[in-house]
Parts: structure tokens; C-alpha cells; sequence
């Protein structure tokens, strides 16, 4: 995603080497995704259901039939 | 001792000797209160040591702000993995990087190193690999997104 767009960065974090950040974003299961620091999206997804999640768990208005299912 | 295997070093060798572009692993460490530093740090110079494309530098996240600040590096072990690019015009050949925000914070091992392994790939040939769709998705950001993908090694 960070590829496709200037706008975004991404981190890899490894939650039990940063036990500080995992506390605050209640990490306790993984993988876990915070975006924006209050999108939280937990579990394995595919990435037509991942990506419209994230981006309208921002505020984006998305165009695409995955976006329609939550 | 090494941390790779002899038959996952030779494997990876191989692979390697695919990528296109060089790709820069800019690693910050720093000497105190960091437990997983040098681990990291052998982690990356045991790859840099397969392939004359994959390129490591380190900085000091305590001494080298200026680097801290370019790369916005927020805690260490950290490593920006970054895109090298070659131009050549009217015979003279520059480089300039090319830094798509992709960072690991913490030992790339276990699952990890197989997901970072990866991102050494794409960034070097430069493509993401998601769907026609997915790209179309995330050119209409016109807001930053900030991805924290929390994981563990197992």
C-alpha cells in the first residue's frame, strides 16, 4: 500500500519487542492493523476486503463493491 | 555464529541475484537500552552479504539526527527500506533514492523475515503487486495514512 501511495507509510512493528506500544493500542492478538492511529482492524484479511476497510475506516469515501459489505 | 542457515543463505543467494534495482536497508541502532539492536543489525548484514544490490547503512538513533528526522524513524532497531534508482542523462549517471515509507521496527525474524525478504523484492522492482484494483483504491488518498502492522515472530 505504502507503494502505491505517496500518502501512506507503513510500519512493521514487533509487538513483544515494543511492549510500550503494544499497551497503548491493546494489542492482543496479532496481526493487527492500526491506521491513523484509531483504525483498528485485527485478523488476516484479504486484501479487496483489508484495503477498502482501512481506507474508509479513515473517512474516505470508496469507490468499490467491497467497500458496500460492513 | 551465523543466524541463517547454510541451505536458506544459498536459497536466498539465488533469489537475490533476481532483483533490479538496488534496494538501501537504512538501519538505526543505538548502543544503549536497545536488546534487540544487534541482533538486527546481524540480521541485516547477513542479507546485505548476499547480493552486491542489497546496500546497508547504519545510523546512530541517538547521535544521527538529521537521518532520524529525514527517515522519521519514531523508536530503534529500525530499518527504511528504500528503493535506489539509477538515471543516466547526456552520459552522466545519478542516483537518487527512492523512500516509499516502508519501515520495520524490531527484529525481522520468524514470520517477519519472510514478509521483509518480500519487501526487498517489490521495492526493488518497484511494484507493489496488488490488484488493479487495490492501486486504484489508494490513488485516491489525498490525506496521509499511517499503517502500524503489529505482529510477533511466531
Amino acid at each position: 500500500m505504502a507503494m502505491e501511495s505517496e500518502w501512506v507509510t507503513a510500519d512493521m512493528v514487533e509487538a513483544s519487542e515494543f511492549a510500550e506500544l503494544s499497551d497503548r493500542y491493546q494489542v492482543y492478538a496479532v496481526p493487527l492493523t492500526v491506521a491513523n492511529d484509531r483504525v483498528r482492524v485485527e485478523g488476516g484479511m484479504q486484501e479487496p476486503m483489508f484495503i477498502p476497510r482501512i481506507l474508509q475506516g479513515i473517512g474516505l469515501q470508496v469507490d468499490s463493491p467491497f467497500a458496500k459489505q460492513d | 555464529m551465523a543466524l541463517l542457515k547454510d541451505s536458506d543463505r544459498e536459497q536466498l543467494r539465488q533469489e537475490f541475484s533476481q532483483l533490479e534495482s538496488p534496494v538501501k536497508l537504512v538501519f538505526f541502532t543505538q548502543a544503549l537500552n536497545c536488546d534487540y539492536c544487534p541482533l538486527t543489525q546481524q540480521v541485516l548484514e547477513e542479507l546485505a552479504g548476499l547480493s552486491d544490490k542489497i546496500q546497508l547503512v547504519i545510523y546512530n538513533f541517538a547521535i544521527d539526527q538529521e537521518q532520524v528526522t529525514l527517515y522519521k524513524i519514531a523508536r530503534v532497531p529500525a530499518v527504511a527500506v528504500v528503493r535506489v534508482e539509477t538515471q543516466t542523462v547526456d552520459g552522466v549517471v545519478t542516483t537518487r533514492e527512492h523512500d516509499y515509507g516502508i519501515r520495520y521496527y524490531g527484529v525481522p525474524a520468524g514470520y517477519e523475515f519472510g514478509a521483509f525478504v518480500n519487501d526487498i523484492f517489490d521495492v526493488s522492482r518497484g511494484e507493489s503487486g496488488l490488484s488493479v484494483q487495490s492501486k486504484a483504491l489508494l490513488a485516491q488518498l489525498t490525506e496521509p495514512l499511517h499503517l502500524q502492522v503489529f505482529s510477533t515472530p511466531t
